[in-house]
């Protein structure tokens, strides 16, 4: 007879697997609301979460801080321009992996002047390979169909030939990054992943007339860096280029004034908003070379405030000329 | 020992087939959903839609010539995504009214490298289309004959046809290119241009006045917020070239107190008054500045606030005011 404490065996039994899947549909949903990301990529994140982009800047070398090289030949310009700033050797090392940062924002082609210039891409790249860098990446977040972006802009093929590694923007490329003290980039999607495994950072840029921010150059430029819908950005674009400038620290920079966009920046369109000013500047201080950027637009420095703000948060200087800025002419 | 009866055994079954299921439709859902997932919703990824004509907006490869086939779909934008495509000169069509851009790009079909791409702005209305492309209009350029508000460069052409702002922009400098895009051009300004889009405003400047170079600026004119609706040319007295212009206001009282406080702006952004030494402007009471070496001048004349911008030379200025508030005034009577 079965005592009246005592359950029957097939009741026992029926209970303990009852039990059993109710703790495994536990678990299970425990864990999907655990990995669950109700906000999307780039938001929600956790404080300690939150990331930094690496340092890539170089010491700095007085006398060797900017250089402007003035000639037609992007190649031997851009070139010279390194050279005088103390050789690729002192930027890149053997081993390195080099992040360059073109201005791929619009599927448009070289002619135009709204993209970085290609050959600029590929003698960099292969100014790195001879330096004997492990690897030169390219890297844009156009946003607009980025495959387009880097084909007609000629990045793509231009980057591909000098061995170097087109990576396009993929969402999962994208981490939240705040900036100490920043007041627009907090828990912002930036571009991430390519950088967190390189060694070194080279932005180029052209020479711009804007719209938004009377110029683009080399601190505009990475901007295009910062995923998410950064056109909020457009109400306060000084504020958010002095903090670009403030987060991003380059090993160096370009800005090619071969040709500068004069009118209808920064997508221009047609050839007559073009002007031959024949100049390359390369630097370690983005602030000076955008300043000196300034007078291929026949702008004064008072016409982009970004530059004295970048230059009171210590990103640089708008005094480029205080840096002795080494010049060089190439035929 | 059976712990279970037959039929509590099928019921078990049951329930466990019934949780399979769900489980699978489960894994199915979530591998649909992240397949197709939509990132604009974070605020990332592209957000343009290919526009098919079918969707009511023009069918952008009709315009094209049998040697330019379509090099791709046409996609469209709107106020909320058009930053993707033309990034920070998106504000500058949002201030005027923007609706929409279609674009499509072209190539030859024997030389992929010789393409163009086609913007097809709607602008609203005649005014704003206008506007958009008179800010953008280059300098030096050639107008084109035959199609009203249009011109050329080297590599592109660009055009307002009724409340459209189109351009044309050829990937490369060359003349066939040019021939083509020019084919589409007499096209589209042929199918959307109508009369009674005409900026008659435009007919209010002088006849010497310099043609193709009216500009519209709908707000904001100058820097100065109060000075909306202004049109403004070239003119050249001799050889001095002089800016002119004017904005129509409601009546003449709303026109003088807009002159007077855009003269009062420039004064309070270091602008210094001058006597004016021509008769007419002093009888107008208009305000005669140095504004850093160059000439600002600033009048009403009926419902007119008019006057000249930035200009070199001091005597040319005041001719050239003289000019438009004769003219401005045969449209008052």
């Amino acid at each position: 007879m079965t005592e009246p404490n005592q359950l029957n065996p097939a009741r026992r039994q029926l209970l303990i697997r009852g039990a059993k899947a109710a703790a495994s549909i536990a678990a299970a949903a425990g864990i999907a609301s655990w990995l669950s990301d109700r906000e999307g990529p780039g938001r929600g994140q956790k404080t300690e979460d939150r990331g930094q982009l690496p340092d890539f800047s170089a010491p700095r070398k007085d006398g060797q801080v900017l250089s402007i090289v003035a000639g037609q030949d992007r190649v031997k310009t851009v070139a010279k321009a390194i050279e005088l700033l103390g050789g690729i050797e002192r930027f890149i090392k053997p081993g390195d992996i080099v992040i360059l940062k073109p201005n791929v924002g619009f599927a448009s082609p070289p002619l135009l002047g709204a993209t970085t210039h290609p050959d600029l891409i590929a003698t960099v790249a292969k100014l790195c390979y001879q330096a004997k860098a492990k690897k030169v990446i390219v890297i844009d977040n156009p946003i607009n169909d980025p495959a387009s972006c880097f084909a007609i802009s000629g990045i793509g093929k231009a980057a591909t030939a000098a061995g170097a590694q087109v990576v396009m923007p993929k969402d999962n490329q994208f981490n939240p990054v705040t900036l100490k003290d920043g007041s627009l980039i907090k828990d912002w999607p930036v571009f991430y992943e390519p950088l967190a495994g390189a060694t070194k950072l080279i932005g180029i840029a052209p020479v711009k007339i804007h719209h938004r921010s009377a110029a683009s150059m080399t601190m505009k430029n990475w901007y295009g860096l910062l995923g998410g819908r950064r056109n909020i950005f457009h109400q306060d674009i000084n504020g958010i280029i002095t903090e670009l400038a403030i987060m991003v620290k380059p090993t160096f920079v370009i800005l090619d004034g071969t040709t500068s966009m004069m009118t209808n920046g920064p997508t221009g369109g047609s050839v007559s908003d073009l002007k031959k000013t024949n100049t390359m500047i390369a630097g370690t201080d983005m602030v000076a070379a955008d300043s000196f950027g300034c007078s291929l637009l026949d702008l004064k420095l008072a016409d982009l405030p970004y530059l004295s703000l970048a230059e009171k948060a210590g990103a640089g200087t708008v005094d480029y000329e205080s840096l002795k800025p080494v010049r060089a002419e190439v035929a | 020992m059976r712990l279970l009866s037959g039929k509590a055994r099928g019921l078990e079954s049951a329930i466990g087939t019934l949780i399979l299921f769900v489980l699978i439709a489960t894994a199915v859902g979530v591998y649909v959903i992240q397949k197709n997932v939509n990132m604009a919703r974070f605020g990332q990824g592209q957000t343009s839609e290919e526009a098919p004509a079918a969707k009511g907006g023009l069918n952008l490869s009709s315009f094209a010539t049998a040697d330019f086939p379509a090099a791709g779909n046409a996609e469209t934008y709107n106020n909320d995504n058009l930053y993707e495509k033309i990034n920070g000169k998106a504000p500058m069509y949002q201030e005027s009214g923007f609706v929409s851009l279609t674009t499509q790009r072209f190539a030859n079909k024997e030389n992929a490298e010789l393409g163009l791409e086609l913007f097809l702005y709607d602008m609203g209305n005649s005014r704003n289309a206008f506007s958009v492309y008179s800010r953008q209009k280059r300098a030096d350029v050639t107008d084109i004959n035959g199609i009203p508000a249009s011109y050329k460069t080297s590599n592109s052409i660009y055009l307002c046809a009724g409340k459209f702002y189109i351009e044309l922009v050829g990937f490369a400098e060359s003349q066939e290119l040019i021939d083509a895009m020019l084919i589409a051009a007499k096209k589209m300004s042929a199918q959307l241009y109508d009369e009674k889009d005409k900026i008659t405003e435009l007919s209010y400047f002088p006849d010497e006045t310099v043609a193709g170079s009216w500009k519209l600026q709908l707000a904001n004119a100058y820097g100065f917020d109060g000075l909306s609706d202004t049109y403004s040319a070239q003119y050249k007295v001799n050889d001095k070239m002089v800016s002119i212009f004017f904005s129509k206001r409601k009546n003449a009282d709303e026109a003088k107190t807009i002159a007077k406080s855009y003269n009062d702006f420039l004064i309070s952004n270091g602008a210094k008054s001058v006597e004016p030494a021509s008769d007419v402007l002093k009888g107008l009471n208009a305000g005669l500045l140095d504004f850093y070496g160059t000439t600002e001048i600033v009048l009403a004349t009926g419902r007119f606030v008019a006057g000249v911008h930035e200009a070199d030379n001091r005597d040319a200025a005041q001719k050239a005011a003289e000019v438009l508030i004769e003219r401005l005034n045969k449209i008052n009577d």
